[in-house]
């Protein structure tokens, strides 16, 4: 059974519909999180687990309680919110142990869970300090403490990293992911950062315009994209318009050079026309003796990423990009070249199912 | 982890000898025209009354002006009647002033609503003299038109009732009209302010309204709610015009006595108005030391 159920929950604002039908399980200790872009839902979906929204229809239970209709003080949950919102009227000790204080407990039980936290974020002798003359990591290492300091049973964390710059994002994220793992707390992460959530989720939910658009781990949603929204979102992707030329050998066509495909057609006829796509990754500069869709392109465009080479190719009106690895002794092509790419017929995706269009 | 800096000197290349051991700092220069202001409406006229305070009529330097303030009960009695009007209308308008921004601005009033107040909060907070004491005279004064319509309405004759607006409390509900939405445009930014985060934390924390004002968000507006209720305090402590437009020299403010010491036929004696002046500042100092230290404590997070 789960531990975390939300049942058929919708929300409507007046006439807006901000979340329908969203049904999601979640198993003790797991951490999922809710991936979409701006106004797609998910701080929706996390506000009404939180009890900051009631749903307007639907169910929300933990560890077995409806927990649907409670305010927000009554339920087993801690929060960690986007822009820190520590108190800063109050040093960081009062600040971790402000929900223990509310709750009446001992002084001494108060300043031994303190300092438990304080070593847990690794920022022991912070204590006395106050929030403004923290950084923002510290910040929000620190509004992390505090909604751990009552050792919830869901830990909620709402787009927690947007407001770091983008070291401090990479290293934060890893240790929010160690923590919940050390303390096997059930946690919800927002984002809208695509790597972020592929990096430190167990699951992952995509959501698009208040609906679920997708449910699975990391390696599924990226590799597998059940929707052309998860496809587009998720990663980079090449997208194109190609013609089945022969349903049953998986043979399509684009700007009069066929392609070898992987994935089952039958539900298409020849002459149809259906959307592929291709991860840049997945593609490949060819050399001598290949193949299977080996397509001449020209070169457009090459951009230097770092660990990455993005070389943007154009074939009739479309325009695809292929990542290299770099190394110091890489031989790259020329703008304006010919060259041959390929791609193994595995790598061509159909979004939308190989439905026509 | 504690985060330091380290500052490492070349010894190669040593700081370039100072010029001069003064350097004139020129970034002054801008407040320039603020001391200047400061210097000749604050300090000289400031100190022209304390050397006043200490002159007797024929120019020798004498002690009878500030003796004389203690030998009469009407001159004590007159700091009492400004104490009591301005801390009743600080705090008076303080509070109800705060309730009015904490209703406009987070009550859930429509945007228009809002606009609305503040934009006659500005006018009413500006609305003091002549123009407000006229204007209570004329609806609620002896022959106001409201104590005439409740006269001929209902047939109460208010005056014979016992009551009257030229009171102190009269006089505070006059300050009111323009303390209040002094307090309620200074409120309102200060409310805008509280993040609706902290207050979801609290919740999520266990917390209920009442934790949140009490822990939270007072202890965040402390410093604004003393400074402004002090500026009430000095609004009303200073107020002349609008007191003696309304009663004369009814009502027994040191304001008023002041100017009739000053510029009065009968009471002509401007040394001890000098002195009864001294007395204010004195008073206001003690205040604004007061605040200072409240202040201080109430914003000891900010630093």
């Amino acid at each position: 059974m789960a531990f975390l159920d939300i049942i058929n929950v919708s929300k409507t604002f007046g006439k807006t519909t901000a979340v329908k039908d969203f049904n999601l399980q979640i198993s003790k200790g797991e951490l999922v999180s809710f991936l979409g872009p701006s106004g797609c839902g998910k701080t929706t979906t996390l506000r009404m687990v939180a009890g900051f929204e009631i749903p307007t229809e639907g169910t929300v239970v933990i560890d077995g309680e409806d927990v649907t209709n409670k305010p927000p003080n009554q339920r087993p949950v801690g929060m960690v919110f986007q822009a820190y919102a520590l108190f800063p009227n109050m040093t960081v000790a009062d600040n971790i142990g402000f929900g223990m204080k509310i709750a009446k407990k001992p002084q001494e039980e108060i300043d031994q869970r303190v300092d438990e936290m304080l070593d847990l974020i690794h920022m022991p002798g912070f204590g006395p300090r106050y929030p403004h003359q923290l950084s923002g990591g510290q910040q929000q290492r620190v509004a992390l403490a505090r909604a751990l300091a009552l050792r919830p049973e869901v830990l909620l964390l709402d787009e927690p990293l947007s407001a770091l710059d983008a070291k401090i994002r990479v290293s934060l994220r890893a240790e929010i992911r160690a923590i919940q793992q050390k303390l096997a707390i059930t946690a919800i992460y927002v984002t809208h950062d695509q790597e972020e959530a592929l990096s430190i989720s167990d699951r992952v939910v995509v959501m698009n315009a208040g609906y679920m658009e997708q449910v699975g781990p990391p390696f599924e949603i990226y590799n597998f994209p059940k929707t052309e929204f998860v496809a587009q979102f998720v990663g980079t992707l090449n997208g194109a318009k190609v013609e089945v030329i022969d349903p049953a050998a998986r043979i399509v066509k684009m700007d009069g050079q066929n392609i070898q495909i992987a994935q089952n057609l039958d539900d298409t006829h020849s002459g149809d026309i259906i959307n592929i796509a291709i991860r840049p990754e997945r593609i490949t500069l060819a050399t001598e003796g290949m193949k299977t869709n080996v397509l001449d392109v020209k070169i457009d465009t090459i951009t230097f990423l770092g660990s990455i080479v993005r070389i943007q190719v154009v074939l009739g009106e479309y325009s695809f990009f292929l990542d290299t690895f770099n190394n110091p002794y890489l031989e790259l092509p020329k703008i304006g070249d010919i060259v041959k790419i390929t791609f193994t017929d595995e790598a061509v995706l159909l979004p939308s199912g190989g439905k026509r269009n | 982890m504690s985060e330091q800096s380290i500052t490492r000197q070349n010894p190669g290349s040593a700081p370039p000898a100072r010029s001069s051991r003064f350097k004139i700092n020129w970034d002054y220069l801008g407040l320039a025209p603020f001391f200047l202001f400061a210097i000749c409406f604050l300090l000289l006229p400031s100190a022209s009354i304390f050397v006043r305070s200490f002159t007797g009529t024929d120019g020798s330097f004498t002690f009878d002006n500030i003796t004389a303030i203690f030998q009469g009960r009407d001159f004590i009695n007159a700091y009492k009647t400004s104490l009591s009007v301005s801390v009743i209308t600080a705090v008076g308008g303080g509070i109800f002033g705060f309730l009015l921004a904490y209703a406009v601005i987070l009550g859930g009033l429509p945007r228009w609503a809002r606009s609305f107040m503040l934009t006659f909060s500005g006018v009413a907070s500006n609305f003091a003299g002549v123009p407000l004491a006229f204007a209570f005279i004329a609806t609620m004064g002896n022959a106001g038109l409201v104590t005439q319509m409740i006269e001929s309405i209902f047939n109460v004759d208010l005056r014979a009732a016992g009551f009257s607006i030229y009171t102190i409390w009269g006089l505070s509900i006059v300050y009111m009209y323009f303390q209040f939405p002094l307090m309620v445009l200074i409120m309102a930014p200060a409310l805008d302010g509280l993040r609706k985060e902290w207050k979801e934390a609290c919740e999520n924390l266990g917390g209920t309204e009442i934790h949140y004002w009490r822990y939270i968000a007072l202890p965040i507006l402390m410093p604004t709610l003393l400074g402004t209720m002090i500026l009430l305090f000095g609004n009303a402590f200073g107020a002349y015009a609008t007191a003696y437009a309304f009663s004369g020299s009814f009502i027994n403010l040191v304001s008023i006595v002041i100017g009739a010491q000053i510029q009065g036929d009968v009471l002509y004696n401007p040394g001890l108005g000098n002195a009864l002046a001294l007395g204010m500042i004195l008073i206001m100092s003690v205040t604004m030391i007061g605040y200072i230290a409240m202040g201080r404590r109430a914003a000891r997070w900010q630093r």
